[in-house]
């Protein structure tokens, strides 16, 4: 009693607190005003609801139930309890009236719903799902809860609402997955309620540090009316319970600060009043409902049946207190009691795959966070695949762009992700695998060829084992993973043109920018010994000359080193083809300076005919990228979308194939299962099929389908007595073997043997039985085609009577 | 047309035949290079010596590096002269007239040999060409279908050619080699089916598994000789060979006919036994120990030389950073000498090079010097290490043998006291068993009987003391050596790193006086 008589004081305080800030909000209306323009100032266009069609709706919309009438008597009489407990609270929101303008019980609203789509079977797809689905409708007053709450399908039909119809929603969903889920009336900061995330970091940039921006300060604070979900611990392997906003689908501690307290909580089956002080927001609120002191149950049934006894006990101590000389309502309490909330009158929620899978009501969703925006699309709703685009700022007022990320889905061309640069004006494409050349990052400023690009490719699909592949206008990177010759690194010079010859617009001759050098880098291939292992390998073009330097031997620091300087017109019109002074060769650790020229001279040779399929490995590389900037051009241009094959709403060749597949098929075999083969057909067409037939022929016709029968039971009979017959003979050939070689063989022999042995036995004694069959059911089925035969209409009037 | 000629005169394989074979192999250009420089045959991969009418191979053996060898349609008899060519892969001799496979045996690498053509009777001697993969011996005398089976020992061998064999007539032919060579893909041009490897393995694998068998077995044979081979090996670099179970016990008694006799004397019996017992059990004491002492030393010379590498790496990094180092900056400073503006320029560039050259010689020095003093230190302390690990395992090994030395003694004690007593009876005529006729003739006086004891005595002590010393001289043996190895490394380390590093210099010195500057006068 004294715990109770405390809480009430506290519950006062409280209140007085409240009616204070009301009034001295009261008092500055102007403010209140501007607050409610930010409040509005949503570009949500708006929409009508008196003007929605109520007709189609089924019965149970339009009117009360006789149990749902006295749910209602029930919730009236426990308001009028609490009120007379609580006289500074605000009047509790119970029975808001429907679409039809009937009276219904917030619980009985909630329609436990489980979906039939996978990722609804998890909250935050639902959440995610929910959020998405339906467009934001501000209360009607800030302060207040609204008069109304529409069923979760009429807010479906027209994806639109304010938070509670959100919630109940949402509630309805979690509950039917399962989720311990309850529909909160309350209190919630003014970014909450407005959805406005504009204060918040995107979740896509999060990162550790998030320096916080002082808020502007809200006159209203704490009176901002919001409805959101409260998931408890316990059910489906939730460890500890939380909150879900429903405009944004996210989730809260229920320590956060910006839920600043709540009225009461119902789910579809009961309907409980917070008692707690919430002067601190909801940081200290106990959740555990079964608590009398802090949660004030409606109806004290519900399927637990400790907090069934302790509430009924509780509730009657307070009322007991209250409303002794209420007597004669005494007996509608004791049914209070036991009375079963009544089947939601909603009807059942349906999504339908289409509605599922386009999400955002027109397809679209846009979110502002803190200097970013996030928006998304449902897939195939644009024509290039688009389905999210993040854009980040310079400033707060979304009006500078920094960044521009692009994702998206079903492309032909696998192209995932876009990011643009927009102060770099540099672009990074990423690609799925499967695109032509295995691309997998293409970056570049500008698509022209020569320009500054790097192009990142799936190494495994390729078979150069080109890794990525830098260029400007002066020189070209590749690197390379797993080659059997083990370069890994390459780089090209290319000679700048001074003077721009750009003929008529042409300039993607490849072959136009002359090669200056090319330096190719090798891992060590460990079968040769280290200083006959190029490391790097120099042609320097222009120069006519070739470097090589190979792998550092063991305990070595200098290298070994060849530079050769290519023979010179006058020199090749010597006989000499090969002088000591054309190569300069530093070995290391080996004084013999001298090597061979006749080696030298191979080696040359070598060099150079590698030299020349390295240019065109090299204008092939660079013509692979002109190929591809035109792949790309075109594709960009002409974006195709793919469809799986099993989406057949969208894969409009596949299923026309598939018809028409479906139809040949009906049409190969038409009236297959109509008939059992026609055991006639054979004879009629040697008859040559004849419209009638007299006596003569159905006679013959008959003795030629008996004997043929016959002759072939006879045949199946051989067949089966051959088989049979060799069985035996091989079995007594194996006992002869045996028997001559029992001496000699092994234990394994012998018992593989006798195994086979066993084998041919069983397969002798299955031979005699279906032998033995075949002769008991032969001159039966003889004698039933005889019958049958009599019976066919073709031959009936001839042998009817026969 | 001298070719013609001769074809009637058998031919030497002499220089001037080989001088040409070798370039004719070579296109003009190259030819006439190489003639200049003058050629040699170590050089020379491949060679074709065919259709000039050898009768003998000879003169082949400067060939060291040869992998190709072409000596068919000549008319050669006797496979010979070909062991220093041992890298050969390709051997080709058909079209001769061999008559005997033999000479191959050095040949381990040869992959394709040829003796079509030849008159050979037996396929043989070829037991080390495991490499073999192509082999072609038709048109020869083979006989005996069973012969083909000795190629069972290649088991790379997947191309055979035996045509034109009397053999080949026989009308189970085909199926009898298929069955046999499992591995075969071709067999006499033509692709071994499946249906007739099936037929051929169905048809012969009562001969087969038999083969196999043996195979299996003989195979199962090797490796337990090999493992046991191994284990052996193991300890005899424990120095512990023949030192486990009672093998040095067995030596004491092996040359000691005395105690054989001794034997005989009533309660010699158990008493050997009980002495055998613990000599055995001490030395498989001993035995553990010099394992557990190898496998420490492995551990610490594996040590030395892990610390010496990584010393060893970080030096390498460090000098190989100062030449690139030293390269990137000069990379362009030839080419500015070579055009400096005038002669003095040029000669004042050229003398600061030269001056940066010494300097990089200077550092590359110095970084040696300082290599040096730090492996002296790892070194100096390795050995300090190994000769603990030595001082020690001496000590012990010589208590472990001080206990066996004991055993003797008490042993000997024991027999000699029987022995007496023996005598005594004997004397007595109080001794029951039956003797042998020799063991008698010791028991008859003291004397004698204490010298045979004695000498048996001093056999074992002298066997014990020579194992012990086998094992002692082991050890002193292996530190030596251990320490001699560390040491030459090191100096052969510092001797090629100066060597190196002069010939760098040099080599870069030489480019720079190499490189042409303006003239005074201009």
């Amino acid at each position: 009693m004294e715990v109770l008589e405390e809480k009430e004081e506290e519950e006062q305080k409280e209140e007085e607190l409240k009616a204070l800030e009301i009034s001295s909000e009261l008092h500055d209306t102007k403010t209140k005003l501007s607050v409610e323009q930010i409040c509005f100032s949503s570009d949500v266009p708006d929409f009508d609801w008196n003007s929605i069609d109520t007709s189609q709706l089924p019965d149970s919309y339009k009117m009360n139930s006789p149990r749902e009438k006295k749910l209602l008597r029930i919730a009236d009489h426990y308001h009028q309890q609490y009120t007379h407990l609580c006289p500074e609270r605000k009047p509790l929101f119970l029975h808001p009236v429907n679409e039809c303008g009937v009276e219904k019980f917030v619980s009985t609203t909630v329609r436990p719903t489980l979906l039939p789509y996978t990722e609804l079977y998890h909250w935050d797809g639902c959440a995610s799902f929910v959020s998405d689905y339906l467009t934001m409708e501000p209360l009607k007053c800030p302060l207040t809860p609204p008069s109304s709450l529409y069923s979760p399908t009429t807010i479906l039909k027209y994806q639109r609402g304010n938070c509670f119809d959100f919630s109940v929603l949402l509630c309805s969903m979690l509950i039917g997955a399962g989720y311990d889920a309850y529909c909160v009336n309350g209190y919630a900061t003014h970014n909450i309620c407005s959805l406005d995330e504009s204060l918040e970091e995107c979740p896509l940039l999060r990162k550790p540090q998030e320096e916080a921006e002082e808020p502007t300060c809200d006159h209203l604070c704490g009176l901002r009316v919001h409805a959101w979900v409260l998931v408890l611990s316990g059910k489906r392997e939730v460890p500890e319970t939380f909150f879900i906003d429903p405009f944004t689908g996210n989730s809260y501690s229920t320590m956060d600060e910006q839920f600043l307290g709540i009225e009461s909580v119902w789910n579809h089956k009961n309907y409980w009043v917070n008692m707690q002080d919430c002067r601190n927001g909801c940081k200290d609120l106990v959740f555990d409902l079964s608590d009398a002191v802090h949660w004030e149950i409606m109806l004290s049934e519900t399927d637990k049946p400790l907090q069934l006894l302790l509430g009924a006990e509780k509730k009657n101590e307070l009322f007991d207190r209250n409303v002794d000389d209420m007597e004669e309502e005494e007996e509608e309490e004791e049914e209070e009691i036991s009375f079963a909330m009544p089947p939601s009158w909603v009807a059942p929620i349906q999504i339908s795959p289409k509605e599922f899978e386009t999400r955002c009501s027109q397809g679209r969703k846009v979110i502002l966070y803190k200097k970013a925006k996030l928006e998304k699309w449902a897939p195939y709703f644009n024509g290039n695949g688009l389905v999210k685009r993040l854009t980040i700022y310079a400033d707060s007022n979304w009006t500078e762009a920094v960044e521009v990320k692009e994702w998206f889905k079903n492309r032909e061309d696998m192209l995932d992700m876009r990011e643009v640069n927009k102060q770099t004006q540099l672009t990074t494409e990423y690609f799925s695998p499967g695109h032509l050349f295995g691309l997998k990052v293409h970056a570049y400023k500008s698509m022209n060829p020569q320009t500054e690009r790097v192009m990142e490719f799936y190494t495994e699909t390729r078979v150069d084992g080109l890794q990525k592949l830098a260029e400007n206008a002066s020189e070209m990177k590749e690197y390379f993973m797993g080659r059997d010759d083990f370069k890994y690194f390459q780089h090209t010079e290319f000679r700048t043109k001074r003077k721009k010859v750009t003929l008529a617009g042409v300039g993607t001759d490849v072959n136009s920018r002359p090669i200056v050098q090319i330096k190719e880098c090798f891992h060590r291939n460990l079968q040769k010994p280290a200083d006959e292992d190029i490391a790097e390998r120099v042609f320097l073009i222009e120069e006519e000359m070739i470097q090589l330097t190979y792998h550092l031997k063991d305990k070595y620091i200098t290298a070994s080193k060849k530079d050769f300087f290519k023979p010179t017109e006058s020199y090749r019109k010597q006989s000499e083809i090969m002088t000591p002074e054309m190569c300069i060769t530093y070995q290391a650790g080996s004084s013999e300076q001298h090597t061979k020229l006749v080696h030298l001279y191979k080696l040359l040779q070598k060099l150079t005919e590698e030299e020349k399929q390295l240019k065109q490995q090299v204008w092939r590389s660079q013509a692979e990228v002109l190929k591809i900037l035109e792949i790309r051009e075109n594709e960009e241009a002409d974006i195709k979308l793919s469809a799986s094959i099993y989406d057949t709403e969208r894969n409009e060749k596949k299923r026309q194939e598939y018809e028409a597949m479906m139809n040949a098929k009906k049409d190969e075999f038409p009236g297959q299962n109509e008939q059992d083969l026609d055991y006639l057909a054979p004879f009629l067409i040697q008859m040559g099929s004849p419209e009638k037939m007299t006596r003569r022929q159905a006679l013959r016709l008959r003795d030629n389908c008996l004997s043929d029968f016959k002759n072939r039971l006879v045949s199946k009979a051989n067949i089966i007595q051959a088989r049979f017959e060799k069985e035996v003979e091989e079995l007594q050939k194996k006992n002869q073997l045996f028997q001559e070689n029992q001496n000699q063989l092994s234990e394994k022999e012998e018992a593989d043997l006798l195994a086979d042995y066993s084998e041919t036995m069983f397969r002798i004694h299955i031979l005699a039985l279906r032998l033995d069959r075949e002769k008991q059911t032969a001159p039966q089925k003889y004698l039933a085609l005889e019958e049958k035969l009599r019976k066919d209409p073709r031959l009936a009037e001839h042998l009817g009577h026969a | 047309m001298s070719q013609s000629d001769n074809s009637f005169e058998p031919n030497v394989i002499d220089d001037e035949m080989l001088q040409k074979a070798v370039e004719e192999q070579w296109p003009e250009d190259i030819r006439k290079l190489a003639k200049a420089e003058g050629i040699n045959f170590k050089d020379v991969m491949e060679l074709q010596l065919s259709f000039r009418n050898i009768l003998q191979i000879d003169n082949l053996w400067q060939f060291e590096n040869l992998t190709k060898l072409q000596l068919d349609n000549n008319i050669i008899e006797k496979i010979e002269a070909l062991e220093s060519l041992v890298h050969l892969v390709w051997l080709d001799l058909s079209f001769n007239n061999i008559e005997v496979i033999e000479g191959l045996d050095t040949l381990v690498k040869l992959q394709d040999l040829s003796l079509y053509n030849n008159r050979i009777s037996k396929i043989e001697h070829m037991d080390t060409l495991q490499e073999l993969q192509i082999f072609s011996i038709g048109k020869n005398n083979l006989t005996t279908l069973e012969n083909v089976v000795y190629l069972r020992k290649f088991k790379n061998l997947h191309t055979l050619n035996l045509t034109g064999n009397p053999f080949c007539n026989e009308e189970q032919y085909m199926l009898f080699v298929v069955a046999h060579l499992p591995g075969l893909v071709y067999l006499d041009f033509k692709l071994v089916s499946d249906t007739t490897r099936e037929v051929a393995i169905s048809n012969y694998h009562y001969l087969t598994d038999l083969l196999e068998h043996e195979e299996a077995q003989a195979l199962a044979q090797l490796e337990e000789k090999q493992a046991q081979q191994k284990e052996l090996e193991y300890h005899k670099t424990a120095f512990v060979e023949y030192l486990n179970g009672s093998f040095l016990f067995d030596s004491l008694y092996a040359e000691d006919t005395e105690a054989a006799k001794l034997a005989y004397l009533p309660g010699v019996d158990d008493l050997l036994q009980a002495y055998r017992k613990d000599f055995v059990s001490v030395c498989e004491n001993l035995f553990n120990y010099c394992l557990k002492e190898h496998e420490k030393r492995e551990a610490e010379v594996s040590d030395f030389y892990e610390g010496l590498r990584e010393v060893l790496t970080a030096n390498q990094e460090e000098g190989r950073r100062i030449i690139l180092d030293f390269e990137n900056q000069n990379r362009t400073r030839l080419d500015e000498i070579h055009h400096a503006s005038s002669h003095d320029t040029a000669e004042s560039m050229r003398a600061e090079y030269n001056e940066d050259i010494l300097q990089l010689s200077e550092t590359l020095m110095t970084l040696e010097m300082q290599m040096v003093d730090q492996l002296e230190e790892l070194i100096k302390e390795f050995e300090r290490n190994i000769a603990v690990i030595t001082s020690t395992f001496i000590e012990n090994v010589k208590g472990m043998m001080t206990q066996c030395r004991d055993l003797e003694n008490r042993h000997h004690e024991k027999l000699l006291e029987i022995s007496i007593s023996a005598l005594e009876k004997s004397l007595k005529n109080e001794l029951d068993e039956e003797l042998p006729d020799d063991v008698r003739e010791f028991l008859v006086d003291k004397n004698t009987i204490v010298n045979m004891v004695n000498k048996s005595h001093n056999i074992h002590l002298l066997k014990i003391s020579m194992r012990e010393c086998d094992i002692l001289l082991n050890m002193y043996h292996w530190e030596a050596s251990v320490k001699e190895k560390a040491l030459q490394n090191e100096i052969d380390r510092n001797r090629n790193r100066i060597k190196e590093i002069f010939q760098y210099i040099d080599d870069l010195q030489e480019q720079l006086d190499n490189t042409q500057i303006p003239d005074p006068t201009e």
